[in-house]
């Protein structure tokens, strides 16, 4: 059964890190109510002290132990690790830029390239942040930031090779690339343009259904004959034909729609 | 003139994103002053001085990546620029043309600066060596070998009788440019040397790391003469004033520093900039400082000479 004390409660929203640390910092109180003549201000200057070590000691503590979790493959255990971490020292840089390589291998892209930007925003001069930012930004599709963010890792430490030769030679060779798919692409919705505009807007009276019909038998004849064309004219045709099945099967949904 | 340090001028968005490094030159024609730019967006700008403000002269196309490095040539009439994309371009100043490109090879294009006497110009390369093309030519002429790490800043001697570069370990090299021979080796910084220059009458170096320390060496007996602390970050580029007593530096701190040589301090600090300075330089006279940062502004300053 479950109870509602408050223990309980704070298990559940306050951070387990944090409640150790009042609960340490309580023991610590008791311990100077027991003493006599206590020099209050110099007491809490100490604590305060000691805080500070504490904080960055167990944030160092949790880095280690997610980076073993990671290692290992749980990545949603490291990811807490590392939220804990950030809790305690929300300045290094260090712990966004190891969750954006965690949330990267969960293809948690978007959430990746945030946590990487927080981190050369917390250290501008940390390369393999920017490294990973850029990579973060491939994973999206954003070539030309991506190859930004290589390059100001790289002005920063041109010794690093791995940024050159996998890095930004590998995106700038996609960039290359992206006019060819892009033309592709621009061709395809022009195509899908013609057969939409084929289509009168539907008001259920008998000879507009008819029209509808027709034009749809007609675009899906349109459709198979693109298909074609597409396998005969480029060699590499796999996900433009897959693409144009895709149209097809929204095509046939339209039309019961339209039904 | 002025008796006291000011900033002069800011030209907000100069470039579409972070300026990595500066120049002045001279205009042939009307003698009036130039300040060269190179960006992260792949441009080169040429902007005249005139009135006390900046006045975009050319726009200079070519580079397929960000421009690390420009120099102007000690005759005042060629720039060149070196780039990501591995090439370094020669550029006219005046008519804005370019002259040649050379292909350095990959990752062997960085810092670029002409010799004294205009006709060669130096690069440094990633496996240590100091290569040398000729100005006329745009052909490799030969290379000087430090033995060491990748080469981030080279500086000639204005006697034209030395040549130190810089690497990415903290290690200095000294070239005597007759003979070829490295006549020292200096293990002045832990950290990569983004900078170093000579005073004008060829006495001195000095060196910026990203160690945050400014060192002053002697340059006949590979002495070191004073290390300067004041910058809170990496100190990214160091340029001497034409008289000898000053020099300026540049820092991620966000701050341009002036140095009085003779005492070693510090005489100015310029907290212009929001964001890492990257560039500084005087001009020919020593009465104007410009720098360059990632905040995308060009800054010149009225100094007192």
């Amino acid at each position: 059964m479950a109870s509602f004390g408050w223990k309980r409660k704070i298990g559940e929203k306050v951070s387990k890190a944090v409640s150790q640390h009042f609960e340490e910092e309580a023991a610590d109180e008791s311990v100077v109510l027991d003493s006599h003549e206590v020099d209050w201000l110099h007491a809490i200057k100490r604590k305060k002290g000691i805080l500070l070590e504490d904080n960055t000691a167990r944030s160092k503590r949790l880095k280690e132990e997610g980076s073993l979790l990671a290692e290992d493959g749980r990545h949603k255990e490291a990811l807490t690790k590392w939220d804990e971490a950030i809790q305690l020292t929300p300045e290094d840089a260090a712990l966004y830029e190891m969750k954006a390589q965690v949330l990267m291998g969960v293809h948690e892209i978007f959430p990746a390239v945030q946590a990487a930007e927080t981190a050369v925003q917390r250290n501008p001069r940390f390369v393999e942040a920017w490294q990973t930012l850029g990579r973060a930004q491939l994973g999206l599709g954003e070539i030309t930031m991506a190859i930004r963010s290589f390059q100001i890792g790289l002005h920063i430490c041109p010794a690093n090779t791995e940024l050159w030769e996998q890095d930004l030679n590998w995106a700038r060779q996609l960039l290359q690339q992206k006019p060819d798919t892009e033309s592709a692409e621009a061709a395809e919705r022009k195509r899908g343009d013609i057969t939409r505009e084929l289509i009168p807007d539907y008001d259920f009276e008998s000879d507009e259904v008819v029209a509808a019909c027709d034009a749809i038998s007609q675009r899906h004849k349109m459709a198979a004959a693109n298909k074609a064309i597409v396998v005969s004219a480029s060699g590499s045709g796999d996900p433009a034909v897959r693409k144009e099945e895709n149209m097809e099967t929204n095509d046939s949904k339209e039309f019961i729609k339209a039904r | 003139m002025s008796t006291q340090y000011s900033i002069l001028f800011k030209q907000e968005h100069a470039h579409e994103d972070a300026i990595w490094s500066v120049g002045w030159g001279k205009n042939s024609n009307d003698g009036s002053e130039l300040v060269i730019s190179g960006s992260l967006d792949d441009l080169v700008k040429v902007w005249k001085w005139s009135d006390e403000r900046l006045e975009l002269q050319s726009t200079l196309e070519g580079h397929q990546l960000g421009v690390v490095s420009v120099d102007v040539s000690p005759s005042g009439n060629i720039m060149a620029s070196s780039s990501l994309d591995a090439h370094i371009r020669l550029w006219d100043l005046e008519s804005g043309k370019q002259i040649r490109a050379i292909d350095a090879g990959p990752v062997d294009a960085w810092s670029v600066a002409f010799s004294p006497d205009s006709q060669h110009l130096a690069t440094g390369s990633h496996v240590g060596k100091v290569n040398i093309f000729g100005v006329e030519t745009g052909k490799k002429e030969y290379s000087l070998d430090t033995r060491g790490k990748f080469i981030l800043s080279i500086a000639y001697s204005p006697d034209g009788k030395y040549l130190a570069s810089g690497a990415i370990d903290g290690i200095i090299n000294i070239f005597d440019i007759a003979t070829g021979k490295l006549l020292h080796t200096l293990e002045g910084h832990a950290m990569p040397i983004r900078s170093l220059t000579f005073s004008p009458d060829s006495q001195l170096l000095v060196t910026a790391s990203d160690d945050g320390y400014i060192k002053i060496y002697e340059v006949q007996h590979a002495s070191l003469a004073a290390t300067l602390s004041g910058h809170g970050s990496w100190v990214l580029n160091v340029a001497f004033s034409p008289d000898d007593t000053h020099f300026v530096s540049s820092s991620s701190d966000k701050s341009v520093k002036v140095w009085d040589v003779s005492a070693r301090t510090c005489v100015h600090t310029f907290l212009d900039h929001q964001d890492q300075v990257w560039g500084v330089k005087y001009n020919k006279n020593g009465s104007k400082i410009v720098s360059v940062a990632d905040d995308q502004e060009i800054h010149v300053y009225d100094c007192p000479i």
